[in-house]
C-alpha cells in the first residue's frame, strides 16, 4: 500500500508540482541557466492572443466531439441495440468500430489524402455531386483547417463510443424495456425516459473523457497541419510544444501545460459532481 | 574536457544523432557504421536516425535532458551557436581549423561556417543550396527557354499555365518551403550587411524597402506560378511528388533533392531534369550572386567521454571514399570534402549546382535558422498568412520587427 503510494505520488502528482513550479521559471535549454520570473509566464499567457485561439479551438473540439461522440454515439449505440437481429447487432458495432483500431498518426495521414486541394476525395467528390462551389484547402485555409481536424477526429472515435454506449444499454435488464413497450412508450420515448436515465452514469464518464480528450489533443493537429496555417489551429498541447521545443521556452510551455490541467481537473470535478447528484438505481 | 587531438581508444560506443532518418538515405550511415564496427571490433556506433522536421524537436529534448549523444546534426546560424554558446560543442579548432590535416581536407568556406567566437566547432557533411527544377520536355512544349530574369519566370509560368500544368508545384503545411522562396528574394532585394544585422534581434529595424518588395515579388510567383492560396494545405513531399510525377513544370528544392527528383523510376526522367537559380529582379538592391543555401553537419558533444573515438568515426565518416558515396546516387549529398564531386561521381547536374555553389557571392543562410527562434516562428507563421492571403507583405515584415524587439527586451 505504501509503496503504491509512493509510486502514485512520484509518477503522478510529483510531475505535477513540479510542472507548475516550471511554469515559474524560465530556463535557458542550452547553458542549464534557470531565472525565476513568478507569474510572468501566466501574465503573458493571458496577453497571448494564440492561447486563446488554441482555447477556444480545443473548447471547439470539446464541444463538437459532446455533441458527435456522447450524444450522437449515445443515439447510433441505442439503434444498434434496438435491431432485432444479433447478427445485425455485431455486425454494426464492428462497423462502426473500425475507425477506432486506427492509430490516430495513421488517421490523419489518412484525412491529409482526402483533404488535399487538388487531388483529393473531398473536393474531387464534391465537384462531382455539384457542390464545386464548396470546394476548400480544407487543412489550408485558416477558416477550416481545426474544423477539418476535430471532423477526422469524430470519424475516429466515434465507433469506440458507440461501443461503451453498447455495453451499457445491454445492462439494463430487458423486462423494463418490455414494461415501457407495454405501457405504450414509442421508440423516442424509450431512449429518453428510460436508456438515457439508465445510462447517465457512462454518459457523464463519456462527457469527462470527452472533454479532457479535446484538452490533450496532439497528434491529429501535428500530423495534419502543425497548428497552422498562422496558428489558426492550434491547440494547447501543441502550441505547448511549440512554445517549449521550437521556441526553447519551457517556462512558458509549462503555464499553458498548467492550464490544461487546471480546465481539465474543473471539468472531471464538476462532471463526476453532476453525475453522483442525478445517479439512477434499478 | 578532453583533448580532441589525443589519442584514440578503439573501444566503447559511439552514439549518433543524424538527419538521415528518410528511407532512401539511412543506409548510408547504417552502412558506415557496420564497415567502422568490422573496422574496430572492440566500437559499437548506435546511431539515432531523424527526418529534417522530427530532428529539431529531438536534438532540443535530448538537450533539455542532457542526453546528447557524442555526435549530433546541426545547421550552421543560430541553431549551431546555441550548442557553443551552452558549451555543448567540443572546440574542434586543433583538429579541423586552418593548417590541420584533417581541415585541409574540406571546402574551405564549408568549414567557415561552422566559426563562433572565432573558434571551429563544426563539422561540414555535406553542401546545400536552393534551386529551381524543371521540367525541359514541359518548357520545350510550352515554346519556352530556362528564365534569366525574373519577368521571364513570371511570363514563363503563363505561358506553362496556357499549356494545363501547374508551373511551379508548392507545398507549404510545414510553413518553411515559403520562407525558403522568400529567403533567396531577401538576399536579391536587401544587402547582405542589413541582413546580418536583423539577424541579431538586439540591432534589427526591418526598415530596409527591400522586404516588403521581396515579399511582393513572391506574391508576384505565388499568383501566376502556383496553385495559390491552397498551398497551405499541401506538403512538401506531396509537391515533390507532382514534380516528380511530371504534373508540374518546376519546384524550388534543394540540391540535395537533385537526385530523387528524377530517377529512372520517375516519370520525370533524368534527362529532361534541368535546374536554375531563382531569378534576380532586375532592380534588387541587394546581391543577385548570393544563393540560398548552408553547409549541414555535426558538432561533438562537449560531455561525451570519449571524445577522440567521435573525432575519429567523423573523420571515417569524411573519408574521400565514403564522401564520394554519399556524392553519388542514390543519395546524391554533395560532400564538404573537397576533390570529390565530379563527374564521375556525382549526377551531372549535382556537379552544376556545385559549381554554383562555389561561384556564389553570398550564401544566404536558412532564415528560420538564421534567426532566433521566436523572429523564426514569426516569420514561419507569418509568410503563411502571407500565402494564404489573410496578411499583407507590410504587416508580415511588422509582425518579424515585433518578434525582433520582443526577443531583444528578454
Amino acid at each position: 500500500m505504501a509503496i503504491s503510494l509512493i509510486v502514485l505520488c512520484w509518477f503522478v502528482y510529483y510531475p505535477i508540482v513540479d510542472n507548475f513550479l516550471i511554469s515559474t521559471t524560465e530556463e535557458d535549454i542550452f547553458t542549464g541557466e534557470v531565472l525565476h520570473v513568478g507569474l510572468a509566464n501566466y501574465e503573458r499567457l493571458i496577453n497571448d492572443p494564440v492561447v486563446w485561439r488554441a482555447l477556444w479551438n480545443n473548447f471547439a473540439y470539446a464541444g463538437l466531439s459532446i455533441v458527435f461522440q456522447v450524444f450522437g454515439a449515445f443515439v447510433l449505440a441505442a439503434t444498434i441495440e434496438g435491431l432485432a437481429s444479433d447478427r445485425w447487432r455485431r455486425f454494426w458495432r464492428a462497423v462502426y468500430f473500425i475507425p477506432s483500431a486506427i492509430s490516430i498518426t495513421v488517421s490523419g495521414l489518412l484525412f491529409y489524402f482526402i483533404y488535399q486541394p487538388k487531388i483529393g476525395l473531398l473536393n474531387a467528390a464534391l465537384e462531382n455531386i455539384g457542390l464545386g462551389f464548396l470546394i476548400q484547402p480544407w487543412l489550408g485555409s485558416e477558416q477550416t483547417a481545426i474544423y477539418a481536424i476535430i471532423a477526422m477526429s469524430q470519424w475516429q472515435g466515434f465507433g469506440y463510443s458507440t461501443l461503451l454506449f453498447a455495453v451499457a444499454i445491454q445492462k439494463i435488464p430487458r423486462e423494463l424495456f418490455d414494461a415501457a413497450i407495454m405501457d405504450g412508450a414509442g421508440p423516442i420515448r424509450r431512449l429518453w425516459s428510460l436508456t438515457f436515465p439508465l445510462t447517465r452514469e457512462m454518459t457523464g464518464l463519456m462527457v469527462i473523457v470527452t472533454i479532457t480528450g479535446a484538452f490533450q489533443v496532439f497528434n491529429e493537429v501535428m500530423v495534419m497541419t502543425g497548428g497552422g496555417p498562422n496558428n489558426s489551429s492550434q491547440v494547447l498541447g501543441t502550441w505547448l510544444y511549440q512554445q517549449g521545443f521550437i521556441e526553447n521556452n519551457f517556462g512558458y510551455g509549462a503555464a499553458i501545460a498548467a492550464v490544461v490541467f487546471v480546465v481539465t481537473l474543473l471539468t472531471g470535478i464538476a462532471q463526476l459532481w453532476y453525475t453522483k447528484r442525478r445517479r439512477v438505481q434499478w | 574536457m578532453a583533448d580532441p587531438d589525443a589519442p584514440v581508444t578503439y573501444e566503447g560506443t559511439v552514439s549518433v544523432l543524424t538527419k538521415f532518418g528518410l528511407e532512401q538515405l539511412s543506409p548510408y550511415f547504417e552502412d558506415l557504421a557496420k564497415k567502422y564496427e568490422e573496422l574496430h571490433p572492440g566500437v559499437t556506433v548506435e546511431l539515432d536516425q531523424e527526418s529534417d522536421d522530427s530532428v529539431k524537436g529531438k536534438t532540443k529534448t535530448l538537450v533539455a535532458s542532457n542526453s546528447l549523444p557524442d555526435i549530433y546534426f546541426t545547421w550552421t546560424g543560430n541553431w549551431g551557436h546555441n550548442f557553443v554558446r551552452g558549451n555543448r560543442a567540443v572546440d574542434l579548432t586543433k583538429v579541423i581549423g586552418p593548417g590541420t590535416e584533417w581541415g585541409e581536407t574540406f571546402a574551405p568556406a564549408a568549414v567557415k561556417s561552422f566559426i563562433y567566437n572565432d573558434k571551429y566547432f563544426g563539422i561540414p557533411l555535406y553542401l546545400d543550396a536552393k534551386f529551381m527544377g524543371y521540367n525541359k520536355a514541359m518548357f520545350k512544349k510550352a515554346g519556352i527557354d530556362k528564365p534569366e530574369t525574373f519577368d521571364e519566370l513570371i511570363s514563363a509560368c503563363d505561358a506553362l499555365k496556357e499549356t494545363g500544368v501547374t508551373p511551379i508545384s508548392l507545398g507549404n503545411k510545414e510553413a518553411w518551403p515559403v520562407v525558403h522562396y522568400v529567403g533567396q528574394l531577401l538576399a536579391y532585394n536587401v544587402p547582405q550587411e542589413t541582413l546580418e544585422k536583423d539577424f541579431d534581434p538586439k540591432q534589427a529595424d526591418y526598415s530596409h524597402p527591400g522586404y516588403v518588395k521581396a515579399l511582393k515579388e513572391f506574391k508576384e510567383i505565388e499568383e501566376h506560378c502556383t496553385d495559390g492560396t491552397s498551398m497551405n494545405g499541401t506538403s512538401y513531399a506531396s509537391a515533390l511528388q507532382a514534380f516528380s510525377n511530371a504534373q508540374s513544370a518546376m519546384y524550388y528544392q534543394e540540391i540535395l533533392e537533385f537526385d530523387q527528383s528524377a530517377t529512372k523510376d520517375t516519370p520525370l526522367k533524368v534527362e529532361d531534369f534541368g535546374f536554375f537559380q531563382l531569378p534576380a529582379p532586375a532592380d534588387a538592391e541587394g546581391d543577385p550572386k548570393a544563393i540560398e543555401g548552408a553547409p549541414e553537419g555535426y558538432m561533438i558533444n562537449a560531455r561525451s567521454s570519449n571524445i577522440p573515438l567521435a573525432i575519429d568515426f567523423m573523420k571515417f565518416v569524411t573519408s574521400p571514399e565514403n564522401a564520394k558515396t554519399l556524392s553519388a546516387p542514390p543519395y546524391g549529398q554533395p560532400t564538404a570534402v573537397k576533390g570529390v564531386v565530379d563527374e564521375e561521381v556525382s549526377s551531372p547536374t549535382v556537379v552544376e549546382g556545385m559549381q554554383d555553389i562555389a561561384e556564389a557571392s553570398y550564401l544566404m543562410p536558412w532564415l528560420d535558422t538564421a534567426n532566433t527562434p521566436h523572429v523564426a516562428a514569426a516569420w514561419l507563421t507569418s509568410l503563411q498568412a502571407l500565402a494564404g492571403d489573410t496578411m499583407t507583405p507590410e504587416e508580415v515584415v511588422e509582425k518579424v520587427r515585433e518578434a525582433a524587439k520582443a526577443e531583444a527586451r528578454r
